[in-house]
């Protein structure tokens, strides 16, 4: 009586227990497999790398089928950016009909978590075809474990790129002395906007403010009249970062900025520590709300009339443009960052190229064309950033990325930024993030010197 | 322990699937005599129901454990950058742990975590205690206030982190709206940014000059967004708690209060336990109210280690540094954990 349903379930076990060990013997199957496809590639990329980079193109060439698929990542998924990368790729497909173009963009986290993206991909040597990179010392540790592959010949050698790009941006483009990667446009990180009528009625000339201290007074005779001086967020860090480096770039110049981010933060001492005061100075004016609002909160208090000055990227334009009635020049206004007068400091996008790139052919067809006059004119007027390239016609673009362009050609120095990676290294971007968050909450100059020498020494 | 669970859902499943006959455990204890079958039964049994064990035990095992497993070891690996380390067991150190150990940063996010973990977990629970006790006390709308209380646990922290950071502004915020409505305007406050000095209490490591409201801010967030938790397991204690000793204590002549703390409360035990194990290893987790209010930096004051684990990891490319706080966390996640389980199993509870 018990034997039957006993070798009933024993035999439906038995099933099962066949089945899952089948089950279990393919997840390990799996692992393995896929453990020896990880040490395939890091074997095959570690060879390119030491037989030079143009072996490893040639080979990634056969390989891939045809070679008429890109794929392209970039966290350009919505508002000015996701219109004007829309508008590059248009133009690249009417000019390469053949490749066809596979976007797997990544939102969120301003890059971050592109960024995460990236670095998995690339440590599992299956790197996309091109990203969108800060270009400069963010890349370097893509550099130091030879993972870009020099692109001067193939892609720096087309459409005169060499001549129509400035020192700036072509330093940025060769992180390790090679170029790697092609920087598709430009925000500039030392504006001053302003709102036209609450200087007036303050009396204050934002023209003739010629250095970060001397913005103090002008700040102090903002509020007597009862506006907010500075509209500033302190909700998170790299506002505060990015005034700090334009502050210092004000006051001590372009060299002292680029021996600080060299990391010879001891030898200027006194320079950083000053620039820290006089940031410390600024927070008397920020306002009340600073700690919970984002920049585009705060810049809405320049749009309303509630404050006098406003720092950010020129992105910031992008709000007043879309705003009736607040028009430039009568609403608001810009100048450079006081004491920056024929500086541009660079804040830029690149497209990078992988070695043991997936498509080698279309990609470099691909970074050619971001760095030619049409993509640059396509992207800019969109994404309200001005091109890297200096002989890309004006007229697409609007009456203050005009002037932009004009400060742009005309500059004696374009400074890296700090704050968005192209100066200094991720681990060092991050200790700075570090400095900056613990100088927001008390502002003690001392310990953000320290934390900053930490940083990037 | 294992074997006698898997016999008793092997008995089970037989006599389902069968619908007749007596359970293994009674067949063996009919042949009780006979030692050497009844262990060779067991060890069949153990291999026989092993298509019911053996797969989630492997994908839990992969997965949960084998990730975990992983961590560890690239924590002893100086991972960083973009080249992959080499694993080479010779190399193993515990140079991560001595850079967390001399890092400020480090004891910062600790200190920070511990505070949270304690006064967001202990408030929590009081408050959820008080609520249950005042929603089982027979008032009308009943249902009502449960659903209110319990409504921002349904929440996701990217919600609540958002509104919270509307609500705690200077000028527009509605608490100090509400402040300065009530007349109190002394007590409205740059929640987010603004602090107290403490004077000599600074004297104490790791106690700062100005106590930041920030991190409190938080923890006041969180301590709304998760009471309502609290007072739904406690209403299910109280309610498991026969009226006949409520009205045995009133005969006696104990007061309410008297009645709960000495009749009440202690049989609640098991539902403290409980919810505070979840309270903690939810403040473990705070990360993503942190990220979405700060972003990956929310300064020394309201940094945890879960913040600076992400920071270290996803930013400064410091994989393996970021992988010994992570182990560090699991750690701090356990020592929450296990008493409890412990406790458990020498209850036979478990």
């Amino acid at each position: 009586m018990t034997d039957t349903p006993d070798t009933d379930g024993l035999s439906r076990r038995t099933y099962l227990k066949v089945a899952g060990g089948a089950g279990s013997a393919a997840l390990l199957a799996g692992c393995t497999g896929g453990g020896n496809d990880d040490s395939d590639a890091e074997a095959t990329d570690s060879d390119g790398g030491s037989s030079g980079d143009s072996e490893t193109t040639e080979s990634g060439g056969e390989g891939s089928s045809g070679g008429n698929a890109l794929e392209v990542q970039h966290w350009w998924t919505g508002g000015d950016g996701g219109a004007a990368i829309q508008a590059l790729f248009e133009g690249f497909k009417e000019k390469y009909p053949d490749i066809e173009v596979t976007e797997n963009p990544v939102a969120g986290g301003a890059g971050q978590n592109l960024h995460a993206v990236i670095k998995k991909r690339i440590l599992n040597n299956d790197p996309p075809s091109s990203w969108q990179a800060w270009p400069g010392a963010n890349l370097q540790p893509y550099t130091d474990a030879d993972k870009l592959a020099d692109i001067e010949e193939s892609v720096w050698g087309h459409n005169d790129m060499k001549n129509a790009y400035l020192d700036g941006p072509k330093k940025a483009a060769k992180p390790a002395g090679e170029f790697v990667t092609v920087p598709l446009n430009i925000h500039r990180l030392n504006n001053l906007f302003y709102n036209v009528e609450v200087v007036e009625d303050a009396g204050v000339d934002p023209a003739s403010i010629d250095s970060p201290s001397a913005l103090v007074d002008a700040m102090a005779k903002v509020e007597e009249a009862g506006y907010v001086g500075m509209a500033q967020q302190t909700k998170s860090a790299w506002s505060t970062g990015q005034l700090w480096a334009q502050v210092l770039l004000g006051e001590f110049g372009a060299d002292v900025y680029a021996d600080v981010t060299a990391g010879n933060v001891e030898a200027n001492a006194e320079a950083v520590k000053e620039s820290l005061k006089i940031v410390k100075q600024y927070s008397e004016y920020y306002p009340n709300d600073a700690g919970s609002i984002s920049w585009q909160d705060a810049n809405s208090k320049v749009i309303e009339g509630d404050a006098a000055f406003f720092h950010q990227g020129d992105w910031a334009a992008g709000m007043y443009r879309g705003q009736d009635g607040f028009e430039y020049e009568t609403h608001w206004n810009q100048v450079p960052f006081p004491g920056t007068k024929g500086v541009y400091a660079l804040n830029m996008d690149s497209f990078p190229f992988p070695a043991n790139n997936p498509s080698p052919e279309a990609t470099k067809k691909f970074l050619r064309y971001v760095g030619s006059v049409d993509a640059q004119k396509r992207f800019n007027p969109k994404k309200g950033s001005i091109p890297p390239r200096t002989d890309v016609p004006k007229d697409a673009f609007g009456p203050f990325l005009q002037s932009q362009m004009d400060d742009f050609a005309n500059s004696d120095a374009q400074p890296l930024s700090i704050q968005h990676g192209l100066a200094v290294s991720p681990d060092a971007l991050t200790g700075f993030g570090d400095a900056m968050s613990s100088f927001i909450s008390g502002y003690d100059v001392e310990s953000a010197y320290a934390d900053l020498k930490a940083a990037f020494e | 322990m294992s074997l006698n669970t898997l016999k008793r859902l092997l008995g089970r499943d037989g006599s389902g699937g069968s619908g007749t006959g007596p359970l293994p455990d009674d067949i063996a204890s009919l042949r009780g005599g006979i030692q050497s079958a009844v262990s060779s039964l067991r060890e069949s049994e153990a291999v026989r129901s092993a298509p019911f064990w053996l797969p989630p035990f492997l994908l839990m095992g992969f997965f949960v454990y084998g990730a975990i497993g992983w961590n560890v070891i690239i924590s002893f690996t100086d991972f960083a950058g973009l080249q992959l380390p080499t694993y080479d067991p010779t190399a193993f150190d515990l140079e991560m742990y001595r850079r967390a150990l001399s890092d400020g940063q480090f004891w910062l996010a600790t200190r920070n975590t511990f505070v949270l973990l304690v006064s967001f977990t202990g408030l929590s629970l009081a408050g959820g205690l008080g609520l249950a006790i005042l929603v089982d006390r027979g008032i009308r709308f009943e249902n009502w206030f449960r659903t209110i209380y319990l409504l921002p646990f349904s929440l996701s922290f990217v919600v609540t982190a958002v509104f919270w950071r509307w609500m705690y502004n200077f000028d527009s915020g509605v608490i100090n709206v509400f402040l300065r409505g009530i007349g109190l305007d002394f007590l409205a406050s740059k929640w987010l940014a603004g602090g107290v000095e403490l004077g000599a209490l600074s004297a104490i490591p790791l106690v700062p000059e100005t106590l930041q409201f920030k991190l409190f801010a938080v923890i006041f967030a969180l301590l709304w967004q998760f009471s309502g938790y609290a007072m739904v397991v406690y209403l299910a204690g109280l309610r498991a708690i026969p009226d006949d000793q409520y009205e045995a204590a009133r005969v006696d002549g104990a007061s309410t209060v008297r009645m709960y703390r000495r009749v009440i409360l202690p049989q609640l035990r098991a539902s403290t336990v409980s919810a505070a194990v979840v309270l903690m290893v939810f403040a473990l987790k705070a990360f993503d109210f942190l990220y979405v209010m700060f972003g990956n930096n929310p300064g020394p004051t309201a940094d945890i280690l879960s913040t600076m684990m992400y920071r270290q990891a996803f930013a400064a490319n410091e994989w393996a540094y970021g992988s010994a706080i992570a182990v560090v966390l699991f750690l701090v996640a356990l020592a929450v954990v296990a008493p409890y389980l412990y406790g458990e199993y020498r209850r036979g509870e478990l």
